[in-house]
């Protein structure tokens, strides 16, 4: 079941990069937040990739051969560390010395990483667009 | 699917191909899905010189005598006959040891996909070619 094999594997990337856009995302919009349920600032987050690993049946079978694997997030994690001091005395949360902890978020680096996400999401949509075709060509022969 | 009979040889190759084709598929989307995972090594797989030489092994009529002809071969990597090539898998790891270890080139894949989908094509017309010769002489009318 080769052509159903890719079509999971671009599936796996495909959730992937969806759960990586999502965090980004979630980045961009707390740019500036500085109560969480936590306590303090938010903190950045970000994925962590790996390759999918497999059931005990599927390894045993495909033993004798490497074998394709799919991506998947393996956790989430949190950037630890205090955020960045602003001076900004009105502000609530300001301490004795008028200065806010705001999130440590660059604006490029997310931009940067949506690219990147889109970038491999598009791939991925390309490589089950192969599949789907080489599947319908196989099933022209002999017409 | 044996040589005898109305299907010779030619079929058997090529369907050998579509198979190996649809695999190499499987790694070089695997290659794609995983190009930011850190750590990931390519995987590579190469099965022409193994079906070339099972071809012309089959052709000489020296039968199903498999060998190997790389220490890291498995015994049904190269040689023997055509239904037994397996296409030769291996990893290729980073070696320049800067970054996150992984080292998936998009565009290097891309091109691998693409080929490959040309070549899966080639293989479906050529296939079907032969199938239409088959049938235009089974046919009774003239």
């Amino acid at each position: 079941m080769d052509i159903l094999g890719v079509m999971n594997i671009g599936y796996s990337a495909l959730k992937a990069q969806t759960t990586r856009v999502n965090v980004i995302s979630s980045n961009l919009a707390n740019m500036e937040t500085t109560r969480t349920p936590e306590g303090g600032p938010y903190q950045r987050k970000s994925v962590i990739f790996t390759s999918s690993s497999r059931g005990f049946a599927q390894e045993l079978e495909n033993s004798t051969r490497q074998q394709a694997e799919g991506v998947e997030v393996q956790r989430i994690v949190s950037q630890q560390g205090a955020g960045k001091m602003v001076y900004d005395p009105g502000h609530p949360d300001a301490n004795a010395e008028g200065y806010v902890e705001k999130p440590d978020i660059s604006l490029v680096e997310e931009m940067t990483d949506l690219m990147k996400a889109k970038g491999s999401y598009e791939a991925n949509v390309t490589s089950i667009k192969a599949a789907q075709r080489m599947a319908i060509k196989a099933l022209e022969i002999g017409r | 699917m044996t040589a005898n009979g109305i299907f010779d040889s030619t079929t058997q190759v090529l369907d050998k191909a579509l198979d190996l084709r649809s695999r190499k598929l499987e790694v070089i989307s695997a290659n794609i899905a995983n190009a930011e995972t850190p750590g990931y090594a390519r995987l590579r797989m190469d099965f022409e010189e193994a079906l070339k030489e099972s071809v012309s092994q089959t052709g000489s009529g020296s039968g199903t005598g498999q060998r190997t002809t790389h220490p890291r071969h498995m015994t049904t990597g190269g040689g023997g006959a055509i239904q037994e090539v397996r296409g030769h898998f291996y990893r290729q790891m980073d070696q320049n040891g800067i970054g996150d270890n992984n080292n998936v080139s998009l565009e290097r894949e891309m091109v691998d996909l693409s080929e490959n989908q040309i070549r899966y094509e080639a293989g479906i017309r050529m296939l079907g070619k032969k199938f239409n010769m088959l049938k235009l002489v089974i046919q009774e009318r003239v």
